[in-house]
């Protein structure tokens, strides 16, 4: 096996204009997926029980099918009901729905987390429940989150190259189509692999850097 | 309405049956592979240990997708033919198996210092006090989230379809191609997967549930 090094620095144009595509489904995803998160954590926490079962058997659903499927199933649907997403719209909203459900599960472990006697004296200080929740719990569970919120977040990194079955051209798309053209199939892959881990890399550190900021002093 | 649906339910459930034997033996594969893994990474000379820590690394940081393009393309090139099937329930069974390994290493290590210590106390050491002592605890710790990495191990089987592999995604691309009816098709493949997980997520909190009555 030799590699053509050549190769890859002519190509790596091509692989950097796939990277700013995943990297920017990949925040958006994050961001967006973070923000509803809360909305389902919300609702599965409401006194309302109607509510609290709506949210459960939302999450139980998205966890427990697989995001490919959500992502065909919002891409050709929309297409059917005459409103077509683009591969882009399609995939980022089938991440969102999906890594929601898990967020809502990692803020509610944070939210567990938080000791029943701060509610307590939250509600003696004569704060609302919603005040006690915004200004005392919340702050304190997210904080707490940011270890499994890094993990959810890789995953969801590595999800995004699943739009490039839905037409999308980001990194593994424009792979798939170097290799197709050119059957370089080491260095293509080699290269992609790299790239993924890279950005990895740098995620996560940066996330732990955040990790140890936030961390609450004992 | 549903006619489509019920009309290729034959279908569906062929593919159905196919994921489930691919999860199931790559599941199988994968759970091997994570004990090596976890039992190399503890007790392995530094080099095994390195190698564990390589391949912890790369399986966590490059996509499932990405690892069966690479089979797929790549593999051709070194004259190692293994087959469409064999080929992806070896890559997902590798990809798995990192998380596996974490699995079993994090129970391995939560057996409490006293048990050992205990079986060391009564003459036990090695093989002996691992077979009899550490083993059998250690799995009942590591069976919830064993169960957990199934789960994401049969979601991630619908990836074999973009490679081109016959299971119940694909078999769901191929009658929407035929009926242009995505949500009633697509909606019957999620609920075959929704059906396969919705058990093992039960399973799993039932045996939790069970772990901790022992704690």
């Amino acid at each position: 096996m030799k590699l053509d090094f050549n190769f890859i620095l002519r190509n790596l144009p091509t692989f950097l204009e796939g990277a700013v595509v995943t990297l920017e489904l990949s925040a958006l995803a994050i961001l967006c997926s973070l923000v509803w998160g809360l909305v389902v954590v919300t609702a599965r926490t409401a006194p309302s029980r109607a509510l609290a079962l709506a949210a459960t058997g939302y999450i139980e659903l998205v966890r427990n099918t697989p995001v490919l499927v959500q992502m065909l199933f919002i891409y050709f649907g929309s297409a059917v009901l005459g409103a077509p997403l683009s591969g882009f719209a399609a995939g980022l909203l089938a991440m969102t729905l999906q890594n929601g459900g898990y967020m809502a599960e990692i803020y509610r472990a944070g939210i567990e987390a938080v000791s029943q006697r701060q509610v307590e004296a939250g509600m003696a200080l004569g704060m609302r429940r919603h005040e006690v929740m915004s200004i005392v719990v919340l702050p304190q569970a997210i904080r707490k989150v940011v270890p499994p919120f890094t993990n959810q977040a890789i995953v969801m990194i590595k999800d995004t190259s699943l739009v490039s079955s839905i037409s999308v051209a980001e990194m593994t798309f424009h792979a798939k189509l170097l290799t197709d053209r050119t059957a370089a199939a080491y260095e293509v892959f080699l290269t992609l692999a790299a790239l993924y881990l890279a950005i990895n890399a740098i995620v996560s550190a940066a996330l732990r850097l955040l990790e140890r900021r936030v961390a609450i002093p004992t | 309405m549903l006619n489509v649906l019920l009309a290729n339910l034959p279908l569906l459930l062929k593919g159905a049956v196919v994921t489930l034997y691919l999860s199931a033996a790559s599941a199988a594969l994968a759970a091997v592979i994570g004990v090596a893994v976890a039992l190399l990474q503890l007790y392995g000379d530094p080099v095994t240990r390195a190698a564990a820590h390589v391949y912890l690394y790369v399986m966590r940081g490059v996509p499932l997708l990405v690892l069966l393009f690479a089979m797929y393309y790549m593999l051709p090139y070194t004259g190692i033919d293994v087959g469409a099937t064999a080929g992806g329930i070896i890559v997902i069974a590798l990809y798995f198996g990192a998380f596996m390994a974490e699995v079993f290493r994090a129970a391995i290590l939560s057996v409490p210092r006293g048990q050992w210590d205990a079986a060391r106390a009564l003459g036990m050491y090695g093989r002996l006090l691992m077979l009899i002592v550490v083993v059998p605890q250690a799995l009942r710790i590591a069976g919830p989230p064993f169960v957990n990495t199934c789960i994401m191990l049969v979601k991630g089987t619908s990836l074999v379809s973009i490679v081109g592999l016959w299971e119940v995604t694909m078999a769901g691309r191929q009658i929407v191609e035929r009926t242009l009816a995505p949500f009633q098709v697509f909606g019957g493949v999620a609920a075959v997967y929704f059906v396969i997980c919705y058990c093992l997520s039960r399973y799993g909190r039932w045996l939790e549930k069970r772990v901790s009555y022992v704690h």
